[in-house]
């Protein structure tokens, strides 16, 4: 009897060695093997990137990750029920930081600092990304892994043309040149707006932007009025920071509106149903003169696969305004020099581990190898990865972005750079609840740009909306939490 | 005989387990195969509906943070109430479904009399028709974004070949929303044909020989033998697409995005607004309810008119 339960035990014994000894032996190879995280992202162009690296970082650390896919309209909802219920349903989150005043103010995301302290390349990414887009208050919550902002494209062959550089100086009584005033922006948008300038047989445009309810107009009204009512070292965009109380209807965004409303008529018929995707497929078509995008009309005009237009895009920073008004004095201001306000329109894509998250260590690993000078300069001037340049060596490699087709990516990568270095920058809206202000901006921006009411009477309604919205989600935690996403101390 | 070789049968009592089996297996095998189906339908209809019902009562805002969900009574009916945006697009379904499925319906009737009677290819024109109905309305969505583009779509190409101006079909307030009843009409007639075409054909033939050999006129054979006859079919038909056309999201969402303004912003589309852009999930709710309300009151009022009609007929 003893000698049969000796037997049993070490048969046991030898069967748990045996399959226990290989996985031992290999885990101890890898930092993380056997690691299971679940990311969570957009279906779309930007989660690519997250697709094409997983493999690579899995075969280095044993580690695995499953990505989840979300449409953009539905991403909001998923990752804040999945903290509002406490299911844990995703380690990694990628989001806009945007979202930043819901998720990292919310406190669902961990703070990265420890981790910070021992990675080197921290430092590499420019500071607005680094210090204020992936932060929240002082707190780093995120990585950032695009960097987003709004840009001007021009055609410089036309610009350049001798025979319309005439007939412009005859019209408007100056010289032909790229615009750096919204005032440019408009005589050459009316300017080239209705006649064939490309010899193919077609009326052409003056500009192309999105102006769709839904297509996220707002942004393009934004870039449009912050050099109006953004004066350096004055919060002037969204909000007083002192009260909360709205700034969206003073005569600065009324003027934006304005710009805007205007473009309606210097753009192809139908462009009040444009959405960013019509931006970026009309403009390298030779549409339209001028465009305002993202970095991503800069890459699709140079594919020669899509555009017919190679070679004859210039790039700037958005323009700005000699005359500015100032809500502390409530009067407009004469500026000597342009006031340039580039407006950091969605702010781009970031990445923050979940306070759920069972191992954080392999989180933060995958997001810095994501997020390393070498793997992010691929993503960065690969098309299709959706996202754009935001650290110093991304400038700097520019053989790197000439090797992708760019034939001028010094003049590209500098008016982006000109964006987002610039000391008069302003951030998009970051705090809880920013979703729904842009949804009820959005709807009143349809109506000003289908003539249903005036800019003044659509920018008139968004305030009252906007109180509203403040009141019902609290005035005190919002004033709290837009003073935090401006880096400012509570009051 | 029967009686003969049949055995005495003992009471039923429970200290016997034969017959105690019996019954509890009779009773597994009659709830059993019930329980798998109430439990499906009470997991995926009813306690959505319930806890959508008690979500309506309560403020939920995921974007509120640390508000969690609070109890607020009647509060979001009540603030309903005075929601324009609400009543505005409720306003703009009623137009579409009133306009849609009205044309819908007498083009429908139209097309399958048409194709009741004897002619040259009907069986390819039945399943012709039939395509617009198979499509996911997303995809129909798209199609027609580009055929309506004001700049590259066939229709103003062939506006302007006819010597037409060209439209600004999604953009312009007057004509957005006739351009998405105009798809809507396009995928959903097929339906109206199907079906009418089945209930014209089921018709008896003996109400018509009668009408015949009385010397009724063709218009006279079709309203006051075929359209009263073919009434129930009719009502059900209409019932069913108008209980859709309610509920019409996509072709919107693709087309015009609820734009220009809120021209096109029907009541589904604005639920989904203030469940997902503004996440007042309490509110939303409480909006869907009211929508309910609304649909099944004009339903048993339509229902019941048309019964009385019917019976007067």
């Amino acid at each position: 009897m003893r000698r049969g339960l000796v037997l049993s035990v070490f048969f046991a014994l030898t069967i748990v060695l045996a399959f226990s000894l290989p996985f031992g032996a290999s885990g101890s190879t890898k930092k993380f093997q056997g690691v299971q995280l679940t990311l969570a992202g957009e279906s779309g162009l930007t989660i690519n990137p997250m697709k094409w690296h997983r493999g690579e970082w899995g075969e280095m650390t044993g580690a695995n990750i499953n990505i989840v896919e979300h449409p953009f309209a539905s991403l909001f909802e998923k990752i804040m029920t999945s903290f509002v219920t406490g299911t844990a349903a995703y380690d990694i989150i990628v989001y806009p930081s945007a979202w930043s005043g819901d998720i990292m103010g919310g406190g669902y995301v961990l703070p990265l600092t420890k981790y910070l302290k021992d990675n080197p390349d921290w430092d590499d990414i420019l500071p607005l990304y680094r210090e204020r887009i992936a932060a929240w208050g002082n707190t780093v919550y995120a990585f950032p892994l695009d960097g987003d902002s709004h840009m001007l494209y021009y055609r410089k062959d036309l610009i350049e043309n001798p025979k319309y550089k005439a007939d412009f100086k005859k019209k408007y009584g100056y010289d032909l040149q790229p615009p750096k005033t919204w005032k440019m922006y408009k005589d050459i948008a009316e300017f080239f707006t209705g006649w064939d300038w490309d010899g193919d047989g077609k009326p052409n445009y003056g500009v192309v932007e999105s102006m769709a309810r839904g297509g996220q107009s707002y942004w393009w009204f934004f870039s449009h009025s912050a050099a109006y009512v953004a004066i350096p070292g004055q919060v002037s965009l969204f909000f007083d920071p002192d009260n909360m109380k709205p700034l969206i209807n003073s005569p600065g965004h009324v003027q934006g509106l304005q710009d805007y409303v205007d473009m309606v008529k210097y753009g192809p018929p139908g462009m009040l149903n444009y959405q960013v995707g019509d931006v970026r497929s009309e403009y390298p078509l030779g549409t339209a003169a001028l465009a305002i995008d993202w970095g991503d009309v800069g890459t699709m005009a140079n594919d020669p696969k899509l555009s017919k237009v190679v070679g004859k895009v210039g790039y700037l920073p958005l323009p700005g305004s000699t005359r500015v008004w100032n809500r502390k004095t409530g009067k407009w201001e004469d500026f000597p020099e342009i006031n340039y306000a580039p407006y950091i329109a969605f702010g781009g894509w970031v990445a923050s581990i979940t306070k759920t998250c069972k191992n954080p260590d392999a989180a933060y690993d995958f997001l810095r190898y994501l997020n390393s000078p070498a793997v992010s300069l691929k993503d960065v001037t690969t098309g299709g990865s959706g996202f754009n340049p935001y650290r110093k060596s991304h400038f700097e490699a520019v053989q790197r972005w000439r090797e992708f087709g760019f034939p001028n990516p010094e003049e590209y990568l500098q008016a982006i750079r000109f964006t987002i270095e610039h000391p008069n920058a302003q951030l998009d809206l970051r705090i809880p609840g920013a979703a729904e202000y842009f949804e009820v901006l959005d709807l009143n921006l349809s109506r000003a740009l289908s003539k249903e009411v005036t800019p003044k009477q659509a920018l008139d309604a968004v305030y009252q909306e906007w109180e509203k919205i403040t009141n019902k989600l609290g005035r005190e935690k919002q004033l709290r939490y837009y003073r935090e996403s401006l880096g400012l101390p509570p009051k | 005989m029967a009686a003969q070789g049949a055995q005495p049968v003992a009471p039923l009592t429970s200290s016997q387990p034969r017959g105690g089996g019996r019954r509890l297996g009779g009773f597994i095998g009659k709830y059993g195969f019930i329980l798998p189906t109430v439990g499906v339908i009470l997991a995926l209809s009813i306690y959505p509906l319930i806890y959508s019902l008690t979500l309506a009562f309560c403020s939920w805002q995921l974007t509120r943070i640390g508000g969690g969900r609070t109890f607020v009574g009647l509060a979001n009916f009540i603030a309903l109430m005075s929601d324009g945006r609400f009543w505005f697009s409720l306003k703009t379904t009623l137009i579409f479904v009133v306009v849609s499925v009205g044309v819908q319906y007498v083009i429908g009737l139209v097309m399958a009399l048409i194709l009741a009677s004897e002619i040259r290819g009907r069986k390819f024109l039945r399943v012709l028709l039939l395509i617009p109905m198979m499509l996911t309305p997303v995809a129909i969505g798209y199609m027609w974004r580009m055929i309506l583009n004001s700049t590259r779509g066939p229709a103003n190409h062939f506006l302007t070949l006819v010597g037409l101006k060209p439209l600004e079909w999604l953009t312009s307030s007057d004509i957005a929303l006739p351009s998405i009843i105009l798809v809507d009409i396009w995928q959903w007639t097929p339906f109206f044909i199907v079906t009418l075409l089945a209930g014209i054909q089921s018709l008896p033939q003996d109400p018509y020989e009668a009408a015949t050999i009385d010397g009724a006129t063709g218009w006279q054979l079709f309203w006051y033998v075929t359209f009263p006859m073919l009434l129930p079919v009719s009502v059900t038909v209409i019932f069913l697409r108008a209980i859709e056309a309610f509920k019409v999201f996509d072709k919107i969402f693709v087309l015009t995005g609820g734009g220009p303004g809120m021209a096109t912003e029907s009541s589904t589309f604005y639920i989904y607004t203030l469940a997902f852009r503004h996440f007042n999930l309490g509110y939303a709710s409480a909006a869907a309810y009211i929508l309910l309300i609304l649909i099944v009151f004009a339903s048993t009022v339509l229902l019941n008119r048309i019964r009385r009609q019917m019976d007067v007929t």
